[in-house]
Parts: structure tokens; C-alpha cells; sequence
């Protein structure tokens, strides 16, 4: 069930009308049902596993939270992370790993036959085995106490508005939510319809009607103008931009109108002038969670410069992997990886560095419109079917770069047409340093907002259903 | 980016909360008022901007090339002029008094004129192509080329939106009048079945007519100045395909390209066998004033495009169905051989020239020039085989 869809409509007004009139501890049994529900209408088979992580770490932080024997401790939080990690390599990573076999004993003369089962890769999977395990290893580090309630704790795991494409949450925030009483104020009511508006918009106006453009140019053994491949990839940025924003923003809506607040996701990231500040304005909730679960354990920047380095490499290549099993990924994890290495190495000494970063309009621009290339370098890396794919593109940008007015007026003005409304809501939200600044602005301006959002979408928007890029990660 | 503190924030961006603390039912009526206000402004600035720039076929411009017709439904109205602009393509089209796409009328037959009515759909009418570089004109062209002691008229009557149904209706209240003395009906494999069903009960015997008397009651009246908004269009389009996807979201859906479907429900039977009738009553009034009839099969783009091919397939088999490339054509070709009639397929033609230049438009989904010019070959190469303009009488004469 997608958040576009008469189902999902369906499927809200029914459980939001219960939930207004239900008290607390019943709402969670609702809401229980109702993510059980909203996940199995993809396939029920795969909620067994959502169950048993359930189970699995309910359990296991529980015994965590008894014991104080450091090497039970040990062995329990090892249970968890290695039921978990076994979960995401299996159905996440088997295919990959079995055709990577197959490639290397092929090429040595072998011919293996054993590793051709298909697995078939569960929704969410990527996200709610990261939740459970942050929630056991925080009680691990004692930094919170397991709850005793089931119910609370399987309603933390599945609750459907970030189930199968986040944001990651964590329990200290979203527990203590789910364990109270909520009232919903009208200022969320208010929120949270503007934020539901706001990411139907981001997704039905802006994601879909640029996966067109940008599908056009990565359908492999299609050749293209270096002005195509650009504008391509221009609209992939913004096409996953506003696909995965979106879905965030109406993950936040609908939960804020059920009283709970969710974490922001993203926060304008294509205004930010340097891949660090890039990594705290995207896919937050999966940046922070690499930094705090991955990368400071790695020792993060406490060693050497070198050991720095090599925990920024590891980090990053299994934060391109989560995203999926494809070298592509690989590639494009090692690639942010190297870009946060050389922007640390250079800090200390690069001038040209400091002026971007610093207050005037032109730096601004100018460190803007940097970052926004090397990032879109990394959406070429990310969005192409394979490393051969990427040579091609990257061989007709630099060496087929001819525009013609076919081309201006087939892919440049839609391209224009689909980003210019974003990019000024986004400026706005930049300069203020608030993504919900269109709440705030003055009444006429507010209207103003809200009118042309509705006019776009409605006229404009591509009403096809598709599915949001990150369901397949 | 300039970072900023909360309490920034709220120095220089008036919180509307808080100025609008005062409440009460005046706050309310003036939230209402300057709400309405700006949707108007709006929507006259979109409705400025579609009529510049929209190019859509709910444009009043393009819906100026038609006018209701009483027992069809619509037609194209006479002497209509409109200039139809995409990204794709500019033309200008005009329809003549007789209600056929032509610079020129139709006139009286004169006794060495020999005359080839087309019948059909949006694909048959072309508006994204000059009249001169549509399959008709250039069959024309290439028919008068020819040293012959008669001269050759295509007449084009194909409409956007019709199917089988309005194609019979219309050949039998005006086309019929133009005295063929072939009459070619074009029978697009994509959609025609599905849309014979749906215009089936236009089809009645009892002689009323197929829309319901025009009244002028203020909601038909409404709807007229509606109809004359492209906003309004647009979002009555919208509404209409909600409607749509919330009626069958209460039954099982049905997978997409059901004409193509390796197992179609049984509308596409029917809507095969009501195509069926329709052709061989035309071929019967046709044969009353001495003309021939013949079928031609026009297959979508997704035939020939093996890339278009692969998506839809896609598409389809996430519905819960299969795609099958030619099982339409093969419907239509299975179900009209019975009819003793001649066919021409026009999908091998296509085919053999699918490498090079589009042969389809990649938005419109219609016919390029040079989509046009291999189904002119292919149906010149046709009327010459089955020497449909009779038996040696357009052979060259040298």
C-alpha cells in the first residue's frame, strides 16, 4: 500500500476515525493492527519476520536490562545484532553475493550451480532491522530502558507511517510517545495537513513527473547528448529528492496528526556547501544512525588522521550497500566516502574553502552550486545500472556536449517546470532555517503557498501511483 | 547558509499563530475571504498560463475543432481552423464544410474523379502532422502521380475519440453522402474494442438520438462555461479519474491494455464482435452505392517500440496481467477474416522500418511523418494488390 493510493485513503480515514474516538491503550492496539495490516497488504507472508525482530530484540533487552554480567551483555546484544544481520543478508544481500560467486568462479574456470535461489527482498526490511537494533544497543549502553510493554514496543517497530521507508527512528524519541497519553493540538491538526499537502506535492508534481525525464536518459543501451545526460541527471536529483522528502514529509504529517512527532528527514539539502554539512541535511535519520552506530564504535575522528579516514571509507561504503545490493552503491558509498575524506584534508589549508563557506552572496552561490554538481556526480553513480553505464554518461558529458533547442525545448522546460516551485519553497525554508516556514509566513502569503501547491499538483501532477524509490532499500 | 536560532526565527518571519491568536468568527470570514481571493487570482493566472502555453487537447482552442452532433455524440464542426502546439510538433488544421479534414470542400463528383474515404480514429485524423504529410494525402499524391485516366481523392474523416460505433454513425449520416468509391476503415487494434462496448447503446433502433436533448438549465449552462476553462478541464479530468480508480478499487482492478491481454475479460470479445458489425454494415451500405470497403489494422506504438514494449509489459505484470505484444492485432485480424473483405496489416510494414527515425511521436503516441509515409507505401502497395480501384483502371498507362 502506497501513501498515493485510494487504498492507503481508505485505509487512513478508517483507522484515523477509530483512533479519535479510542482511548490510549486501545489507540495502540489500533495502531498495531493497523501497521500489521498496512504492511501485509504487500505480502503477508514477510510479516512473520517483521514478528519475529519483534520478538527477538523485545526479548533480548529485556534480558540486557537484567543481567549486568558483561559477557552475558555481550552475548545478548551479539544475538540480537546477529538475528538482525542475519535477516538483511539473507533476503537483502543472498542474490548478490550468490551472482558475485557465480561471476568469480566463472571467470576462474568453475562452474557452480548451487547458489541459484532466488530470494525475494521484503519491504522495510532495511529499515525496521535498523530500528530494532539501535533500540538494543541503546539499552546495551544503558542510555535507555527497555520497555516491559509489548504491545508499545511492537507498535515502535511496525507504527506505519515509518515502517517500510523510514524516517529510522529511535526508541528514546518515539517510545515515550507510544507509552503516553497524546493529544492532538490544533497547531499539529495544522502541521501535519500542510506537511501531508507538502509531500504529495514533492512526490506526485515534482518526483514523478522528473522519472520520466531522468528514466529517459539511464534506459540502458540509449545513447545521449552531454545536455541530455545533465539535465538527466538534474532530474534524478530532484526526482529522488522529492520521492523520498516526500514520503518523509507525509510520514510526519499523518503522525502528526495522531499526536506523535517524527523526526525531520531532510532539510533542504541542496543548499548546504560542503559534504558534511550535505550528510546532516540528507536522509538524516540514516546518516546519524550510521555516525552513532557505525562510525563512532569505528572510533570515528579520535584516532588518526588515517584511522579517520579509513572509518569515514567503511562507513560510507555500507551506507551505499544499506541502500541496496549493486555495486552502483558500493561505488557511490565509496565515493561520498572519498569526498568527505578530501573536504577534511583540505580544511585546514584551503582558502578558496573558507570563502565559500563564509557570508557573502556569491560565495553562497558559488559553494551551493558546487555541492549540488559533486552530489548530482554521486546520483549518476547511484541511479545507473552498472559501473559501465556510469563511463558511458560520464563519457558523453564530457566529450558529446552539443545542445540543441529539440533538446532545450523537450527536456529543459519541463525540467524547469517541475523544480523552480520546489526550489523557491526550499530557498525560503534555507533562509529561515525552518522547513515548516510556510506555516509561518503572513496570511496572504501563506494562501498564496497553499493555492499554488494545490493548483500544481492538480493540474500538473503525474496521478500514475507509483512507488517511492526507497521501498526497494 | 545563515543559521539561525528559534528565537531568530520569529524575529523575522511573523508567526501566523500567533498574529492570528485573536480568534473569533471575523478572524475566520477574513481567512475565508482572502483564501478565496487568492484562488481566484490563481486560477486566472493558470488559466492564462494553460491557454498560452498548455497545448493540451482540453485546450478551448483544439476543442473548437468539434461541435455536439445529436446522433454521434460530437463531430468535427465545419470550417473550424485551429493551430495545434506541443513541444512535439505546430500544425494547422482545418476541417471543411463538409466535416472532413480538408483545406478544400468536397464538391460535386465529377466523372473521372475517383474517390478513397478514410475512417477512423485520432490516428486517421492526425492533428499532429500537416494535412499534406498524413497517410491520406500522401496516398493521394502518390495515386495522381501515377499516369491514370482518373484522378484520385482522399477524403480524411477520421475523428479523434471515435471508435467502430461513431465510425458507422458517422459514415451513415454524412460520409456516405461523399460517394466513395472505396471506403478504408482503419480499425486501431489499441482501443477499438473497448470503446465499441462503451458506444455500443449509441447504436439504438428506435431511431432518438444518442445524447439527450440539450437543455438549457443553469447547470448545463454551468457546465457549458466549465467546459470553456482549461483549469476547470483539467481538474474535471482529475475528478473523473479518481472517480474512476475509486469505483474499481471496490472491485478487483483490472490490469491495463486489456486488448492485449493474454486473457482479456470478456468486454474485449464483444467489443471485437460489435467492431465486427459495425464493419460489415458500412461495407453493406457501401456496396449499395457501388463502392468497396476494406479493413486496415493499425497496431500502438508499443508494437513497434521495443523499449515502450518493455515498460508497459512491466506495468502490466505489476497489475497482475501479461502482456502480449500482438494479440490484438491477432483478435482483430482472427475475428474479421470471416468478413469478405480485404485487410491489410499495417504492423509488418512498421516493423521492417522500425530501425531509424521515430515512427511515432514519444508523447502523442501518434504517427510521425515518417510513420506516415510507410503506412502511405504500404497502403498504396495494398489498393494495387487487391486492385481495390478496380482491375486495371489505375495502372499507369505508358
Amino acid at each position: 500500500m502506497v501513501f498515493n493510493s485510494l487504498h492507503f485513503l481508505w485505509f487512513f480515514v478508517v483507522v484515523y476515525a477509530a483512533y479519535l474516538l479510542l482511548p490510549h491503550r486501545a489507540q495502540n492496539w489500533l495502531l498495531l493492527a493497523a501497521s500489521y495490516y498496512f504492511y501485509a497488504a504487500w505480502d503477508w507472508r514477510f510479516l512473520g519476520l517483521l514478528i519475529g525482530s519483534t520478538l527477538v530484540d523485545y526479548t533480548c533487552a529485556l534480558a540486557l536490562d537484567k543481567t549486568s554480567n558483561p559477557s552475558r551483555r555481550r552475548a545478548l546484544l551479539c544475538a540480537s545484532l546477529g538475528f538482525n544481520l542475519t535477516l538483511l543478508a539473507f533476503f537483502k544481500y543472498f542474490n548478490f553475493f550468490a551472482d558475485n560467486l557465480h561471476a568469480v568462479f566463472g571467470a576462474l574456470g568453475w562452474r557452480v550451480d548451487f547458489v541459484t535461489l532466488r530470494v525475494l527482498l521484503p519491504i522495510g526490511i532495511s529499515f525496521y532491522t535498523f530500528v530494532t537494533m539501535s533500540y538494543v544497543i541503546d539499552v546495551f549502553r544503558r542510555e535507555i530502558r527497555p520497555t516491559r510493554n509489548l504491545i508499545d514496543f511492537a507498535v515502535f517497530v511496525a507504527y506505519f507511517p515509518h515502517l517500510v521507508a523510514g524516517p529510522i527512528l529511535r526508541a528514546s524519541r518515539l517510545l515515550p510517545q507510544i507509552a503516553s497519553a497524546r493529544h492532538v493540538t490544533s497547531d499539529q491538526l495544522r502541521d501535519g495537513a500542510w506537511l501531508i499537502a507538502w509531500g504529495f506535492f514533492q512526490k506526485i508534481f515534482v518526483a514523478d513527473n522528473l522519472a520520466g525525464l531522468a528514466n529517459t536518459i539511464f534506459e540502458p543501451g540509449t545513447r545521449h547528448t552531454g545536455i541530455n545526460v545533465l539535465l538527466g541527471v538534474y532530474a534524478f536529483g530532484f526526482q529522488i529528492y522529492g520521492d523520498f522528502a516526500g514520503y518523509s514529509n507525509i510520514a510526519r504529517g499523518t503522525s502528526k496528526l495522531m499526536g506523535i512527532e517524527l523526526i525531520e528527514n531532510f532539510r533542504f539539502p541542496y543548499l548546504v556547501r560542503s559534504p558534511q554539512e550535505f550528510w546532516r541535511h540528507w536522509h538524516i535519520s540514516l546518516s546519524t544512525w550510521l555516525r552513532d552506530y557505525l562510525y563512532i564504535p569505528l572510533g570515528g575522528n579520535r584516532g588518526t588522521p588515517w584511522q579517520t579516514r579509513r572509518n569515514l571509507l567503511i562507513t560510507m561504503v555500507l551506507g551505499g550497500l544499506w541502500h541496496g545490493a549493486a555495486w552502483t552503491f558500493v561505488l557511490w558509498g565509496l565515493y561520498h566516502g572519498l569526498l568527505l575524506i578530501v573536504y577534511r584534508a583540505a580544511a585546514p589549508l584551503d582558502a578558496a574553502q573558507r570563502w565559500a563557506l563564509g557570508p557573502s552572496a556569491i560565495a553562497r552561490v558559488f559553494g551551493w552550486a558546487i555541492m549540488f554538481h559533486l552530489t548530482c556526480v554521486g546520483w549518476l553513480i547511484f541511479r545507473a545500472r552498472s559501473a559501465r553505464q556510469v563511463g558511458d554518461l560520464s563519457l558523453s558529458l564530457l566529450t558529446n556536449f552539443s545542445p540543441t533547442s529539440a533538446d532545450v525545448r523537450g527536456l529543459l522546460a519541463p525540467f524547469v517546470l517541475f523544480t523552480v516551485p520546489l526550489l523557491i519553497v526550499h530557498a525560503c525554508e534555507a533562509y529561515f532555517d525552518d522547513v515548516l516556514v510556510v506555516r509561518r509566513l503572513p496570511l496572504a502569503m501563506r494562501y498564496s503557498v497553499y493555492a499554488a501547491t494545490f493548483y500544481l499538483t492538480m493540474l500538473f501532477g503525474n496521478f500514475g501511483g507509483s512507488e517511492f524509490i526507497y521501498f526497494q532499500f | 547558509m545563515r543559521a539561525r536560532t528559534g528565537a531568530d526565527q520569529s524575529a523575522r518571519v511573523p508567526d501566523a499563530r500567533a498574529s492570528g491568536a485573536a480568534g473569533g468568527a471575523g478572524r475566520r470570514i477574513r481567512h475565508a475571504v482572502v483564501f478565496i481571493a487568492v484562488l481566484a487570482i490563481q486560477f486566472g493566472v493558470f488559466e492564462a498560463a494553460l491557454r498560452v502555453w498548455g497545448s493540451s487537447e482540453a485546450a478551448p482552442s483544439f476543442q473548437g475543432l468539434f461541435e455536439g452532433d445529436p446522433v454521434i455524440g460530437y463531430r468535427l464542426k465545419p470550417h473550424a481552423r485551429v493551430r495545434f502546439t506541443t513541444a512535439e510538433f505546430d500544425t494547422e488544421i482545418a476541417i471543411n464544410g463538409d466535416g472532413v479534414r480538408d483545406d478544400e470542400p468536397v464538391g460535386p463528383k465529377m466523372a473521372d474523379e475517383r474517390r478513397i474515404l478514410l475512417l477512423g480514429d485520432s490516428l486517421v485524423l492526425s492533428v499532429q502532422v500537416p494535412l499534406q504529410q498524413t497517410f491520406g494525402k500522401l496516398l493521394e499524391q502518390r495515386l495522381n502521380a501515377r499516369a491514370s485516366r482518373y484522378r484520385y481523392r482522399v477524403l480524411n474523416a477520421g475523428v479523434q475519440g471515435y471508435g467502430p460505433v461513431e465510425e458507422l454513425l458517422l459514415f451513415k449520416s454524412i460520409a456516405a453522402g461523399l460517394q466513395p468509391d472505396l471506403v478504408i476503415e482503419v480499425v486501431f487494434v489499441g482501443n477499438d474494442a473497448e470503446e465499441a462496448v462503451t458506444s455500443a447503446p449509441k447504436l439504438r433502433s428506435d431511431g432518438r438520438p444518442a445524447t439527450d436533448v440539450v437543455s438549457d438549465s443553469i447547470v448545463t449552462r454551468l457546465r457549458r462555461i466549465a467546459r470553456r476553462s482549461m483549469v476547470l478541464q483539467v481538474l474535471r479530468l482529475r475528478v473523473v479519474a479518481a472517480t474512476e480508480r475509486f469505483t474499481t478499487s471496490l472491485a478487483p482492478p483490472e490490469p491495463p491494455l486489456q486488448s492485449y491481454a493474454a486473457k482479456p475479460g470478456a468486454r474485449i470479445a464483444e467489443g471485437v464482435a460489435i467492431t465486427r458489425r459495425c464493419i460489415e454494415e458500412i461495407a453493406s451500405i457501401a456496396a449499395g452505392s457501388g463502392a468497396r470497403t476494406a479493413i486496415v489494422l493499425m497496431p500502438a506504438r508499443f508494437q513497434v517500440d521495443d523499449a515502450d514494449f518493455g515498460r508497459l509489459k512491466e506495468n502490466v505484470a505489476a497489475a497482475g496481467g501479461e502482456l502480449q505484444r500482438d494479440a490484438a492485432t491477432e483478435r482483430f485480424d482472427k475475428a474479421l477474416s470471416t468478413l469478405p473483405l480485404p485487410r491489410l496489416d499495417v504492423l509488418p510494414a512498421l516493423h521492417s522500418a522500425s530501425r531509424g527515425p521515430d515512427l511515432f511521436f514519444q508523447q502523442t503516441v501518434h504517427l510521425t511523418p515518417r510513420g506516415h509515409v510507410i503506412v502511405a507505401d504500404a497502403l498504396e502497395r495494398f489498393i494495387e494488390q487487391e486492385h481495390l480501384l478496380g482491375a486495371g483502371s489505375d495502372r499507369p498507362m505508358h
